[in-house]
């Protein structure tokens, strides 16, 4: 590893220092611009919110409408390494490119549905384990207890690391003859599981480690929620002789339902999306353990089919798209919002 | 505040000024294959180039194997921005010369000079698509002298002293089973190969490609003279510390080895397969130099000039000194450092007997689908009739995908 010297200071100011300049200078203008725009030509008296959102609203289309609508372009081409340049962009080869998601394999052998099917039993498992995990250890949580806040700290853990590190530890740890997991099971008189190479057992060991990533967040919402319930209601509760059951039935879970809710929406759409967790822990590139995202990141940079991949991924967004619309009426999770 | 914004501005404008500065020299950015000794050597090579040319800064970036540096290129040409330089294996020559983001380079350099079997493994539509710097990068079976004195001719004999040396969590063997790199080699020793005559057709669910599966089960399953689980840096790491007798690796490995073993590395053929009486085939290629479509102007010409610096004959012996390759430079072979020396005596002997590796995009179809089923059939999860019947599924899917 190179030391911090003044060379490789320069090297990097020289690399950094002109885009930075750039950014900033170009944000002065922008403000300028519209300083004299709404604020002199059209006298507006929202000048300065327009001022202050400017910058972001620029930034907001440059890195997520603008590839958003490059990436609804893409789907309807041809693109791909024989295509690479010399691409064809028509509506009949986009209605290919998503009759080729359903009718041909994705990668080599899987194909959608049965793919699609894999990610929502991942996205249940996870979900299931989540919310139950996080629920028991909030309310474990809420309540008066000595050390509560170190608790807390080292429960947050697993959620403070950065995913990546923690993903690449877990599958050290799933090595076959040198993890922990395996050297434990031996130890117990288990036999050790092939976790990397073992379809079956890499889809558990990704769930696992999902699972240990995912509950400190379910937590802290839940832990929120339960925090702001009026104890007044389990005060009536009790003196009405409403069992604990009773009281977490009746007035904990709905209570909670407003924060859930939304908790759930985002845990599903995360975990549906999750790519670090599945791609890193499937070390080996088994077709078994992939899920939608990683299948569709498999198909774009590792098969560089980027015009069929581009309609794929359209087709997960309004997978997740009609699911949050579905859940948000069925559940009425948000109607406390409006009333 | 104003004492703020006016460090801010003078800091932003020092910094710009800093890179106008450093915009008046040439920049090549090279991306490399290579990791350890190897990588070391290219550092040197850029760091001694530029001290003599200093109207030239290369930029060298290291790719973590050599599957990041072909989806990365293929991104970052999308991109617009792709690097100048790669030093890169032969057959990534297929999808880039698919895609149209490398240079030709028959009208660029003299390739009269290079040895031409590396010429012809970067041939493709009748033109070269890259610059050899080494003959080889092929696979042979490395060992210890302090652990094994006679290395096994034969795949009887490999076995036998294989249940001999395994023990106590030791092995007497050890090789990259996730790779099929490492599977094409015994293919070949049992006579198949991964395409028919025409190079382009996909011939995967073979007798032979079945025969080699069931070797290498009965080599985990049977014989247990390989570890359960074994990728790249666990046999590597195994190899160095002594506690695999033999390894299968390739001639990059060579420096770290000699490193660590000095003496008491051999070098030697992958055993015969006593079923057919031939030599197991690894693939040969070497590591090329490939340029970047539209390289032009002065960048094309420091590349040239950096690219005649390191296939120099100075620097190819350098090579062989430091990495135990085999030069490309027809001259640097005929040099007694190459012809005298037993390792590279012994990586020559092995590539005698291997086979070019196939540069077309749809050799690319191939290695992907030969991966998951060779790891299936080392998980007793499929069996080779299965496995290889997968194999040829996918790998037609794939070629279909490709049109």
């Amino acid at each position: 590893m190179s030391l911090l010297t003044p060379e490789v200071i320069t090297g990097s100011l020289s690399q950094v220092g002109s885009m930075v300049l750039y950014v900033f200078l170009g944000a002065l203008v922008v403000e300028v611009v519209v300083y004299f725009v709404f604020g002199k030509i059209f006298k507006s008296k929202y000048t300065l919110p327009y001022m202050l959102l400017a910058p972001a609203a620029i930034g907001l289309t440059l890195l997520v409408i603008y590839p958003m609508a490059y990436e609804v372009r893409l789907a309807f081409t041809n693109m791909s390494l024989r295509h690479f340049r010399n691409y064809s962009l028509s509506l009949a080869q986009g209605l290919q490119n998503f009759k080729l998601i359903f009718a041909e394999p994705v990668l080599k052998q899987v194909k959608f549905f049965p793919l699609l099917s894999r990610t929502i039993l991942w996205t249940v498992i996870n979900l299931i384990f989540h919310v139950s995990g996080g629920l028991v250890l909030a309310i474990l949580l809420n309540r008066r207890m000595r050390g509560r806040g170190i608790y807390r700290t080292l429960l947050v853990f697993p959620w403070a690391i950065p995913q990546i590190v923690a993903v690449l530890a877990w599958r050290g740890e799933f090595h076959f003859e040198y993890g922990f997991i395996n050297v434990m099971l031996q130890r117990i008189g288990l036999q050790p599981i092939q976790w990397m190479v073992d379809p079956f057992w890499n889809f558990v060991a990704a769930c696992i480690t999902n699972i240990w990533l995912g509950i400190p967040f379910m937590m802290i919402i839940i832990l929120g929620g339960l925090q702001s319930i009026p104890i007044e209601f389990y005060d009536a509760a009790e003196i009405d002789g409403a069992s604990r059951w009773q009281q977490f039935r009746s007035i904990t879970l709905p209570m909670l339902r407003p924060i859930l809710t939304p908790a759930v929406i985002l845990g599903t759409i995360w975990t549906f999306n999750n790519f670090n967790v599945p791609y890193m822990i499937n070390k080996y590139e088994l077709e078994t353990s992939d899920i939608l995202v990683t299948a569709l990141f498999r198909a774009a940079f590792e098969y560089n089919r980027y015009g069929f991949s581009a309609a794929f991924a359209l087709v997960i967004l309004l997978i997740l798209f009609v699911f949050t619309l579905t859940y948000i009426r069925v559940t009425g999770g948000i109607k406390g919002v409006y009333e | 505040m104003k004492k703020f914004v006016t460090i801010l501005l003078v800091s932003m404008i020092l910094m710009s000024l800093v890179s106008i500065a450093s915009a008046s020299k040439v920049n090549l950015v090279l991306w490399t294959k290579e990791g350890e000794e190897p990588l070391d050597w290219n550092k040197s090579l850029v760091a001694e180039y530029m001290k003599a040319n200093p109207e030239v800064s290369i930029e060298l970036v290291k790719k973590i194997d050599v599957e990041v540096l072909r989806e990365d290129f293929l991104t970052a040409s999308l991109a617009g921005s792709p690097p100048d330089l790669l030093w890169t294996v032969n057959d990534h020559a297929g999808p880039f010369v698919a895609a149209d983001v490398i240079e030709p380079v028959d009208n660029l350099f003299d390739l009269s000079i290079f040895v031409d079997s590396a010429l012809e493994a970067v041939k493709l539509e009748g033109r070269y698509w890259g610059i050899p710097i080494s003959n080889g990068n092929h696979l042979m079976l490395l060992y210890n002298k302090k652990l094994i004195s006679k290395v096994p001719e034969d795949t009887d004999e490999l076995f036998a002293i294989g249940k001999k040396l395994t023990q106590g969590g030791n092995y007497a063997l050890v090789w990259n089973q996730t790779e099929p790199f490492w599977l094409v080699p015994w293919l070949g020793g049992f006579k198949g190969k991964v395409f028919a005559e025409d190079g382009v057709t996909p011939t995967l669910n073979t007798p032979e490609m079945i025969a080699t599966l069931k070797f290498i089960h009965d080599m985990k399953f049977d014989a247990k003279i390989i570890p359960p689980e074994c990728d790249y840096d666990a046999a590597d790491t195994l190899f160095k510390e002594g506690k695999a007798a033999m390894i299968i690796n390739g001639d990059w490995s060579l420096g770290g080895y000699m490193g660590v073993l000095g003496e008491d590395l051999g070098v030697a053929r992958i055993p015969k397969v006593v079923a057919t009486g031939e030599w197991p085939k690894p693939y040969t290629s070497g590591v090329y130099f490939m340029l970047a479509k539209g390289l032009s102007g002065d960048k094309l010409k420091a590349a040239q000039d950096f690219i005649g610096f390191v296939a120099s004959r100075e620097k190819q012996i350098e090579m062989v000194k430091l990495l135990n390759r085999l030069p490309a430079l027809k001259e640097a072979l005929k040099d007694p450092l190459v012809t005298e020396n037993p390792i590279l005596k012994g990586s020559s002997d092995q590539m005698v007997v291997g086979t070019p590796m196939p540069t077309v995009l749809e050799m690319r179809c191939n290695w992907d689908s030969m991966k998951p089923e060779m790891l299936a059939v080392l998980t007793d999860t499929k069996s080779p009739e299965d496995a290889a019947k997968a194999m040829q599924t996918s790998v037609e899917a794939c070629i279909k995908a490709l049109k």
